[in-house]
């Protein structure tokens, strides 16, 4: 039952931000990513999503901007206050929808390409993707809002590019001749497995003129995956054989001792 | 580096392997069960604290099993008082793990669990140091308190008195009842077995014969961290078989060396340091309570 209002709630979670790809305008940007599908083992250290594409224009005007996004869930972010001398975490705010994963790539800074309206119109600025969930009072959102960016920022989970990849930037994107453009996005390992999209918008004199977007799954794979759903589908037998484990690891340790 | 499944990050297996080898080895030294020290470490290294919390006692089940197999067999295990340390034990636990999971919908266990780690720390660690700096002054400190026990406690005043046989008591079952459940919630919260508050309480609350404590002390600390284990695989989901299973390896390598190492050594001295490094993490949890952050923005609710 309990598994079942979560997918409800995925499912809801998940709607508003299917409906957000802008209806119009054309679809017509060849993109692709190099890999469409990135799997999870035990020697997993991350990735990298690779986003490729030809500017359909022939003189090459425009801009190209590439959104990778993981899928949106809940945030909490709260404000340390003090009490009794003791700095203790309080006024939450809480945000219904922040990406889990947000990268953000373009020829040239962001502002210089799209209006301000169009950035939070598309979603383009990982603020512009957090939505509050209700009023918060005195507390200000806007601080809450940066707060949370800077957070995820810290933990590489949100990611801003302008311009090309350089040594000691872990992503970027490279215009080449004829229209060509590649961007790459390093995918950090604590990123949550799910469902990716990566969004290649095309801009001109301020205005999205195409977009397309393409899906990226990440998945465990071999004894991973089994230990996941094993977790997630039996946790009770699971709880059971880790115990079950400990105690073999105790009497084999027992027995050792006893021996030597 | 392996990739674990729950925690969803990559470790190295090395450095963890080496730091429960370390923290089994201070345990097996001193001994004492070393979840206090095991989980802050996880924590440090990056482990979410809910996942440290839940598959750390899943490391001192195996510990405490592998501990109860060789007290069995010197008979120092009392089970009815065991069980009824269990009984109140499980209550303990269930509430601990609610607590836990509403605390961590509140965005308090972090204060919760720093706060309860810096009491215990610097308690430990002072009676540990006061007791190596008085055998160090060459006074004998050990026998005295226990020699010195009145026959007569609140234990012997309460209704409901049982008998325990193996630890030559008589004794009312609502004070075993009752610190049984302490540790437990202390356990489910803090990812700590607790066997190091649980000793002292058996001797100077209860009154029990040392030879029969450490292995009743046991018995109930497994019990109590295997249901902790399930409740929070079921609960929570937090419970890492890969990271438990590198946990245990590590751990009781650790305390088996540390066990035959400590006993070539002075006891007082090991004590001795191991308080002084005690006080000295409990002044970390308090520097950090205190001081003012740098960035007085926290994301909160792993598992909102």
């Amino acid at each position: 039952m309990r598994r079942l209002l979560a997918a409800l709630a995925f499912l809801l979670l998940c709607a508003p931000a299917a409906a957000q790809a802008p209806a119009d305008v054309a679809s017509d940007l060849p993109a692709g990513v190099a890999e469409d599908s990135i799997t999870v083992s035990s020697d997993y250290r991350g990735s990298y999503v690779t986003v490729f594409g030809v500017n359909p224009d022939r003189r090459g005007r425009g801009d190209i901007v590439v959104v990778v996004r993981g899928p949106n869930e809940g945030a909490v972010v709260m404000r340390k206050r003090r009490v009794l001398g003791l700095w203790v975490n309080g006024d939450p705010v809480r945000f219904s929808e922040a990406p889990s994963f947000f990268a953000v790539l373009s020829n040239r800074p962001l502002r210089s390409i799209a209006s301000a309206e169009s950035i939070w119109r598309y979603q383009l600025d990982p603020a512009a993707s957090a939505q509050l969930e209700s009023s918060t009072g005195d507390s200000d959102p806007s601080d809450y809002r940066a707060a949370l960016v800077r957070l995820r920022r810290a933990q590489g989970l949100y990611q801003v590019y302008a311009g090309g990849a350089t040594p000691d930037q872990r992503g970027g994107l490279t215009m080449y001749q004829g229209g060509l453009f590649r961007a790459v996005v390093r995918l950090p390992a604590n990123a949550p497995i799910a469902q990716y999209q990566a969004d290649t918008y095309l801009f001109r004199d301020g205005r999205l003129i195409s977009a397309q977007r393409i899906p990226i799954s990440i998945s465990r794979v071999g004894i991973e995956r089994r230990i996941h759903d094993l977790a997630t589908k039996f946790p009770l037998f699971y709880g059971m054989l880790t115990v079950m484990l400990a105690l073999a690891a105790g009497w084999v340790a027992a027995f050792l001792f006893r021996r030597t | 580096m392996i990739y674990l499944p729950i925690a969803e990050m990559p470790v190295n297996v090395l450095l963890i392997l080496l730091v429960s080898g370390a923290v089994g080895f201070v345990s097996g030294l001193v001994g004492v069960g070393g979840g206090f020290i095991m989980t802050p470490a996880l924590i440090f290294m990056g482990v979410p604290a809910p996942v440290a919390v839940a598959t750390g006692a899943s490391q001192i089940a195996a510990t405490s099993f592998s501990g109860i197999m060789t007290q069995t067999r010197r008979k120092s295990v009392d089970w009815r008082m065991g069980m009824l340390l269990s009984a109140g034990g499980i209550g303990g636990s269930i509430s601990g793990v609610w607590l836990f999971e509403r605390l961590l919908r509140l965005g308090q266990l972090d204060l919760i669990v720093s706060l309860l780690y810096l009491l215990l720390l610097a308690s430990v660690g002072a009676l540990m140091l006061r007791e190596s700096y008085h055998h160090w002054r060459g006074r004998e400190t050990q026998g005295v308190s226990i020699l010195r026990r009145p026959i007569k406690t609140l234990a012997h005043t309460l209704p409901f008195r049982l008998r325990f046989p193996r630890s030559g008591l008589h004794i009312s079952v609502i004070p075993p009842l009752g610190l049984g459940f302490a540790i437990g919630a202390l356990a489910a919260i803090m990812g700590i077995g607790g066997g190091f508050i649980l000793i002292p309480a058996m001797i100077y609350l209860l009154r029990m014969p040392t030879n029969v404590v450490i292995g009743t002390s046991l018995f109930q600390v497994l019990i109590i961290t295997s249901l902790i284990v399930i409740l929070q695989s079921a609960a929570t989901q937090t419970v890492d078989l890969v990271l438990a299973g590198l946990l245990m390896l590590g751990g009781v390598i650790g305390a088996q060396m540390g066990a035959r190492l400590g006993a070539g050594l002075k006891g007082e001295t090991i004590r001795g340091v191991l308080g002084a490094l005690l006080l000295a993490a409990s002044a970390k949890f308090l520097w950090d309570l205190f001081v003012p952050p740098t960035e007085r923005y926290v994301l909160g609710g792993g598992l909102w």
